[in-house]
């Protein structure tokens, strides 16, 4: 989960200076992968669900919200691959549609949180004003739990994709903002960023050549750590029926329906809670591998 | 050092402040008359009316929140709108299994989870650190929830050793108490055993290269006493400092766990007050919780004076 990883960017701030990428070489996609499998693994399954949520009609699915009353509780069989759920829904169609929702969520809050945070992250690495009040105001939003500001800023919105989509991206903005911070800050102290100010360099341009691309590796990492985080944040809110709207089928929400039955029909709940731990996982191994590809100094450590 | 405490304690207030402040204008920030976003869809205008009064929503929005941060300190949250009950009282009920929950979920983390990072650490590169790589990896991405499931499959509905679901209270016994919260526990604590014992590990590579470790080995102390007397309790600062953070994690999961298990808690208030859109529920669930996080980093940033007598702020 991003938070773990986010914590522990938190943890070692102060040695952050040490931990930032050297200059690298451009290295092919082929020896990256080659050197880190599990970007290979992650990113080949990653690569399937992606494609499997893609063409979801094709694989043999059924319309994922069609009834049959007569036909539920069905077991796992030729007709019901996974089986079928309370109200005679197919749950293979279900959980195969259901990749769309937490792909969607995962990817979209991994955009926009690194989007916001970098934005605020800068404005508050450069303008001294700004940064005391930015800062103290992401302490305060930072010592909320994510999970339940998330739950917070669902009550007071209708549910849908796109508040689900929100209400993540607001809870995740404060760590990504601190985590920018402190990249723009320690390379601000640079020798080059020195020489570029002292040549005349105008901000706007410092920003754009000089510490904007020193943050896509730091970035980069830290969004599918987002994205592995959003995925779980949307299927908890979800289950707890504070998230993706029932008529939508999401993980989260075939697990809740699931939840009142699962001593009797297990299946209902483990089908899509293991293509959602599978997608996690899946996410959390490109991320490793990322961040060991993009930092060795910091992959010896780990 | 007093005034360091001194200090560290003051500066959880400006902190607390802003979350009560973030908590209270999020209904007015939210687009749309705050009494209709809580009634919700299909409230009659009685009902929006009725809202509208116990939120006093004709006054002032800086009088109101000084009025709610006034009964705040003196312990009254307001009213819950769907029950008409104090939501301290709400909160007082349903405490005790959260809490319990909570508590158990740290003690048995920490106490797992140290030993086998200190393990990773001390063979680090063998199969032993790599099998606990793999699990780390595989902890942070399985949610709590499927852990939960998982787990009161095998262990209750299985092998029948423990209950399914449920909540005894402590007063019942202890063993009562505890037989309920094993499965629970160890569902909520699987990706925070897998967060300390990473930064246990890691915390532990580092100071095991230091030359004090080499001149106790040469000396001739046991392993044993190297690695948990003079590694851990020099790696301590990082772990105890993940170990506050993580709390966050535990707050979250602990909503989501109780709604598996059935656990009559906190995570179930939660959730009846999103459904019934019982928003001073909500605000008051979001402080206490806060303020339990703030707290235990405050009591952890305290920690390090004892640690590590190097920091002196």
């Amino acid at each position: 989960m991003t938070d773990i990883i986010n914590h522990e960017g938190v943890a070692i701030a102060p040695q952050l200076p040490d931990i930032l990428p050297p200059v690298k070489r451009r290295t092919g996609l082929a020896a990256l992968l080659r050197h880190h499998p599990t970007v290979l693994v992650g990113g080949a399954i990653l690569v399937l669900l992606v494609l499997m949520a893609i063409i979801a009609p094709l694989l043999f699915t059924v319309d994922p919200t069609a009834l049959a009353p007569a036909r539920r509780l069905r077991s796992p069989s030729a007709e019901y691959w996974f089986g079928s759920d309370m109200l005679g829904r197919d749950i293979y169609s279900r959980v195969v549609y259901g990749a769309r929702v937490s792909l969607v969520v995962g990817i979209s809050v991994a955009a926009f949180a690194s989007l916001a945070g970098l934005f605020i992250g800068l404005i508050a690495g450069f303008v001294r004003i700004a940064d005391g009040v930015i800062m103290r105001f992401m302490d305060g939003l930072m010592s909320i739990p994510p999970i339940l500001l998330a739950i917070a800023l669902m009550a007071l919105t209708r549910a849908s994709v796109g508040n689900v989509i929100l209400a993540i991206t607001i809870a995740e903005i404060p760590r990504v903002s601190r985590l920018v911070r402190s990249v723009v800050l320690s390379l601000r102290e640079q020798a080059y960023v020195d020489a570029a100010i002292t040549s005349g360099t105008r901000t706007p341009q410092i920003i754009l050549r000089h510490i904007l691309p020193n943050t896509l590796a730091p970035m980069t990492v830290q969004a599918t750590y987002i994205c592995a985080s959003a995925m779980i944040t949307e299927a908890i809110l979800s289950f707890i029926g504070a998230g993706t709207p029932p008529t939508i089928p999401s993980w989260g929400n075939i697990m809740a329906e699931g939840r009142a039955l699962w001593q009797v029909k297990p299946a209902i709940v483990f089908f899509p809670a293991a293509f959602l731990s599978l997608t996690v996982l899946a996410v959390n191994l490109v991320g490793d591998g990322l961040r060991d590809a993009l930092d060795p100094r910091f992959a010896k450590r780990l | 050092m007093l005034a360091y405490v001194v200090r560290r304690i003051l500066a959880t207030v400006p902190v607390m402040a802003i979350v009560a402040l973030f908590v209270f204008s999020l209904l007015y920030i939210a687009p749309g008359d705050p009494a209709a976003v809580i009634a919700g869809d299909q409230a009659t205008p009685q009902d929006i009316e009725r809202i509208r009064a116990t939120l006093g929503l004709d006054r002032p929005f800086l009088v109101r929140f000084g009025e709610w941060v006034w009964n705040i300190l003196h312990a009254d949250f307001g009213t819950s709108i769907f029950t008409g009950l104090p939501v301290t009282q709400l909160i007082a009920q349903r405490i005790e299994p959260t809490f319990s929950l909570m508590i158990v979920t740290l003690i048995f983390a920490i106490v797992v989870a140290v030993p086998i990072g200190v393990l990773a650490a001390w063979k680090a590169g063998t199969v032993i650190d790599r099998a606990f790589m793999a699990f780390a990896v595989f902890g942070f991405s399985v949610p709590v929830f499927v852990v939960g499931y998982v787990l009161a499959y095998i262990f209750a509905l299985q092998l029948e050793w423990l209950p399914v679901q449920g909540y005894t209270p402590i007063s019942a016994g202890i063993w009562p108490w505890m037989k309920n919260l094993i499965l629970p526990a160890a569902a909520l604590g699987f990706i925070y055993i897998a967060l300390i014992a990473r930064i246990t590990r890691t915390a532990m590579l580092e100071v095991l290269q230091q030359d004090y470790i080499k001149t106790a080995r040469a000396k001739g102390l046991g392993e044993g006493r190297i690695l948990f007397l003079h590694a851990l309790k020099n790696a301590a600062v990082p772990i105890v400092t993940v170990i506050g953070i993580g709390v966050a994690l535990l707050i979250g999961g602990a909503v989501v766990t109780e709604s598996v298990f059935a656990i009559p808690g906190l995570g179930r208030l939660t959730i009846d007050a999103i459904l019934r859109r019982d928003y001073p529920v909500i605000q008051g669930l979001v402080l206490l919780f806060s303020f339990v996080y703030v707290l235990i980093n405050l009591m952890v940033d305290l920690a390090y004076i004892v640690l590590d007598p190097r920091i002196r702020y």
